[in-house]
């Protein structure tokens, strides 16, 4: 008893209203902060071996902030352990370099993956783990708590208040996470106003607001331009529609990003329509705001979507349309990516995308020897939910057929996610898309990873489809069959090379390889004029104006 | 394609060899030097480049109405259209057989010349010297340039641009010479590729991947205005030969009435062009196009090609 | 660097060869390729050069014009390629169309 009476239960608050105290003298009362004493403040509540939150996914960045702290002097602040979604910017490389950080946990790398690769290698950088985002939210809760957040918002009030508007994304979660553990929060907003739209993060939760000098940086990373699509991808999607949503009757549905999804995307009012397939398949989305898909929702074919995160130029579409995507009581789009990945994980039936190589085991990845590219979010949709428990068709079916199930489960019926990749046999520059061993193996090696990074592994894998054909490998009963499944569909690669004509035909019987003419498909027939939008200025014309295309995509 | 499906077909979307036969009047066109010559460049093979049979460019001779009409038209999916020794000889070739036939028909219809009067028409498609043969690209560009002042008051030339790649590097500066320029607002003219101003100047100057920004500046609405473009047609195979069939049915002097260049008056009105340049300052294509007595410039672009014609105002011929 | 020559040989169909004396198909851009397609009385036989900047893919060529030939009962023709980084999906495709279009399918 006499223990407990001497111990302190409130340090790390203590610790904080120290640390706000030294940042008063800095910036004076209040929470608004001026752009010029950012640097000071941050020397003021930050301390050497901090675990620091930098906002920013593939969408919005808090670059600004991330910007100051690579200003601080590295004799006060030093050994940072970075904890973040995702390292985009030079910024974010940066921070090692100049010795102010030294660990990074983080989930995705897009641009600086090259850069990260060479840091880790020369040992800068001190890697943690590559999350998915969901696990990486996790751990902030668990032992990655952010002792300080720099976040991002469209606004802020006087006292904190944040809009984070089309763009909610990631904030919900790192601001509370951090501030919930006595942590301090720190946010740049594009403007500073009286009355915000609607409050998405509430003021008393955010210690400091500073007005970056510049809106923060967003990618438009999920518009792709329906001119670049090809007729590979149109017969790949045509594939997907017949031999899968079709076949299953998938009406829940996430997409990854890429031109074979929005290829598919845009077949929807044409060749799914020709098909009957309109209230059928392809309901419900767990999905960026692709463009897209703004054809198919003009066509009444889509109930509803979630959002991720947003996408430039869709805020006033989205906003429109309130019956099919989420928009607050003011009327404008929010996306947490929390919930969707949430959504994504446990309440869609079907993922499909692409990647960069499949091994022969039906092992997926997008890393390359000289690249940290992370994982996203992809894993936790292109994988079955082990957690699941509710039931509908296309998780039955695909359950029903599982080949292996009987060897581990015995009789017990259990459903089955479809996880599907849209795979080209040959990239541009004849790079393979199937291998004998990925290059993930050589990257561990290279960057002292505990495990080859895959994306997708090959037991969640059910489908693959190139123009070959479609692997049905859920249906296979061993490996070893999984395995000739793989072959038959990996086209004149070296994997493909491998097939035995007479195995293919076996599969074929069977069921579990179907090429496109097993499918009823004519590859004559794919070509751009089934494209229901066949460039940026279609989609444009589909929305009525609505959808404002980013000048990187509008070619008039 | 049948040529009636090809005539609404996107002029963008279509090749080079379609482009060529879908202009001229349907089963005229006879393709000279064509794929069955396998006359490919000679110098890309040594640097492991891909050839071609027409070498990037489609040059044969077809009819419109009672005309003969001599026509070029690049492939920039083919190294971008850029111009190497066969690519620029089969252009001069069509000049030297076009002149050839003028002087036919000066001969056999001394009378009734402008019904029989051959014309030249180039599809430009191409960002100027290729730079793998740059010493025959370059000369290619001069005799090319010279063939074009032999046509002077013989007979007309005729651009028509509306390609992806657009019309840039030394091939501006040809197509700046034709009598006449018929655009798409998805064609691109000008003189230095967006790139090579934003690699020279910087993104801050001008950000090449801003679609939008390098339509503005070059694209078939902007030229259109600034009367560096006589006709702006839609991105419609039929757009195009329809423009051209009207034109071509002018009086000769009529069409050479459209050039932007080659006398004392419109060296005089270009030269007060750059002076107001100077003077107006702009930010942005749109502030040229508020000066010229468009109230709502940003609004330009988003409309359709008939509304678009409808409603702008251009430079006016005489700068002030 | 230099540019690469295929040849190959295939035994083909007798007689099913083109209507004309020759048939060109498609545009050398990026990814893709030309062929030229010209009638030959040489038993059937289909002959097939290949011109490409892309090297150590000369069984993957065979393979895939192999089964060309043996999927579309072709014979008694010459097929000249020009490439340029084209995939095996991509070839077979343009193949496919050119000998289509030869044979009285829609012209290009």
């Amino acid at each position: 008893m006499q223990e407990t009476q001497q111990r302190q239960w409130d340090t790390l608050r203590q610790d904080t209203a120290q640390r706000l105290a030294a940042a008063e003298e800095i910036v004076g009362p209040g929470k608004l902060v001026r752009a010029k004493d950012v640097v000071k403040l941050l020397e003021a509540v930050i301390r050497p071996g901090d675990k620091i939150n930098l906002e920013g996914n593939n969408q919005k960045q808090a670059d600004f902030l991330a910007e100051r702290l690579c200003r601080v002097d590295p004799k006060k602040v030093h050994g940072l352990h970075m904890v973040q979604s995702s390292i985009a910017l030079d910024s974010h490389t940066k921070l090692f370099e100049k010795g102010i950080a030294e660990k990074i946990d983080f989930s995705y790398s897009g641009a600086q993956a090259g850069k990260l690769a060479q840091a880790v290698q020369e040992g800068k950088v001190k890697l943690g783990d590559i999350h998915t985002y969901l696990e990486l939210f996790g751990r902030y809760f668990i032992d990655l708590i952010p002792r300080v957040a720099l976040v991002a918002a469209y606004q802020a009030d006087k006292d904190g208040n944040l809009y984070t508007g089309s763009n909610t994304e990631d904030t919900p979660v790192i601001v509370e996470a951090t501030k919930f553990k006595q942590g301090i929060v720190i946010a740049q907003v594009n403007e500073v106003v009286d009355h915000l739209p609607r409050v998405d993060i509430p003021g008393d939760w955010v210690d400091f607001v500073v007005q970056s000098p510049r809106p923060f940086y967003l990618e438009p990373l999920f518009t792709r331009d329906p001119a670049l699509i090809t007729d590979a991808q149109i017969l790949r999607a045509m594939m997907a529609i017949k031999g899968i949503y079709a076949e299953y009757g998938v009406q829940t549905v996430n997409h990854g990003i890429g031109f074979d999804t929005a290829a598919i995307e845009l077949l929807l009012p044409t060749y799914g329509e020709e098909l009957g397939l309109k209230g059928k398949i392809c309901t419900s989305f767990a999905l960026n705001p692709h463009p897209t898909l703004i054809p198919a929702i003009e066509s009444g074919w889509v109930k509803n979507i979630h959002c991720f995160g947003g996408e430039l130029g869709m805020e006033e579409y989205v906003k429109a349309r309130p019956d099919v995507f989420f928009v607050g009581p003011d009327g404008s789009p929010r996306s947490n990516r929390t919930y969707a990945q949430i959504a994504g994980h446990y309440a869609v039936d079907l993922f499909i995308g692409g990647t960069l190589q499949i091994d022969e085991d039906g092992n997926s990845s997008t890393a390359t020897a000289s690249r940290i590219a992370g994982f996203g979010g992809a894993p936790n949709m292109g994988c079955d939910p082990h957690g699941r428990r509710h039931a509908s068709g296309a998780w039955l079916k695909c359950g029903a057929e599982s080949g292996m199930a009987a060897a581990t489960l015995g009789g017990m019926p259990r459903g089955k996610r479809l996880v599907v990749q849209l795979q080209e046999t040959f990239r541009e520059k004849m790079a393979p898309g199937f291998v004998e061993r990925l290059d993930a193996w050589e990257l561990k090696e290279k960057a002292g990873l505990a495990l080859p990074p895959v994306m997708i592994y090959g037991d969640d894998l059910t489908h693959i489809v190139t123009e070959e054909g479609i692997a049905y490998l859920h249906k296979c009963r061993s490996l070893e069959e999984r395995r000739a499944a793989i072959r038959a569909v990996a086209g004149y690669t070296k994997v493909g090379l491998k097939a035995d004509p007479e195995e293919t035909r076996a599969l074929r019987a069977d069921g579990i390889v179907k090429t496109p003419e097993d499918l009823g498909i004519d590859p004559a027939r794919a070509n751009r004029s089934l494209l229901a939008a066949k460039n940026v200025r279609d989609l444009v014309k589909w929305s009525g104006g609505l959808y404002q295309p980013p000048g990187k995509f509008k070619n008039w | 394609m049948s040529y009636g499906n090809g005539q609404k077909m996107s002029f963008l979307e279509a090749n080079a060899r379609q482009r060529a036969n879908w202009l001229v009047d349907e089963g005229s066109f006879t393709e000279l030097l064509g794929p069955q010559d396998r006359m490919t460049s000679p110098h890309l093979p040594a640097l492991g480049e891909a050839v071609s049979f027409d070498d990037g460019v489609v040059t044969g001779v077809g009819r419109i109405g009672t005309r003969p009409v001599f026509v070029i038209s690049q492939e920039g999916r083919f190294i971008g259209g850029a111009v190497g020794e066969v690519h620029g000889a089969k252009m001069v070739g069509i000049f030297r057989l076009a002149l050839d036939a003028y002087k036919a028909a000066a001969e056999k219809h001394p009378d009734d010349l402008d019904a029989y009067r051959p014309a030249v028409v180039i599809s430009f498609e191409t960002g100027g010297v290729r730079l793998h043969e740059a010493n025959a690209g370059l000369l290619a560009h001069a005799e090319v340039m010279d063939m074009i002042q032999d046509t002077k008051g013989k007979l007309p030339v005729i651009s028509l641009i509306g390609s992806k790649v657009g019309c840039f590097g030394g091939m501006g500066f040809v197509a700046a010479a034709t009598d006449a320029i018929i655009m798409s607002p998805l064609g691109r003219l000008g003189l230095t590729g967006p790139e090579v101003i934003e690699q020279e100047m910087g993104k801050e100057e001008f950000d090449a991947s801003d679609k939008s920004l390098v339509s503005r500046t070059t694209g078939g609405k902007h030229k259109y205005i600034m009367q560096d473009c006589n006709i702006l047609v839609e991105d419609t195979i039929m757009g195009f030969r329809r423009a051209l069939c009207d034109l071509l049915a002018q009086p000769y002097e009529k069409v050479c009435a459209c050039r932007r260049i080659g006398s004392y008056q419109l060296v005089k009105e270009q030269m007060d062009l750059v002076a107001l340049a100077v003077e107006l300052n702009p930010g942005d294509a749109k502030d040229v196009w508020r000066y010229y007595g468009n109230e709502h410039p940003e609004q330009l672009p988003e409309l359709e090609t008939a509304e678009f014609l409808r409603v702008v105002h251009r430079r006016p011929k005489e700068v002030r | 660097m230099a540019l690469q020559h295929l040849e190959f040989s295939y035994e083909g169909t007798p007689g099913a060869t083109i209507p004309m004396e020759w048939f060109h198909s498609g545009v050398v851009g990026s990814g893709d390729m030309e062929v030229l397609l010209t009638r030959r009385e040489q038993q059937g036989k289909v002959t097939v050069k290949v011109c490409t900047p892309v090297r150590g893919f000369d069984q993957v060529w065979d393979k895939v014009l192999a089964r060309f030939v043996q999927e579309s009962g072709c014979g008694d023709l010459e097929l000249e390629i020009n490439d340029n980084n084209a995939t095996p999906f991509i070839v077979s495709l343009r193949l496919k169309q050119a000998l289509q279009e030869a044979r009285g399918g829609e012209p290009a």
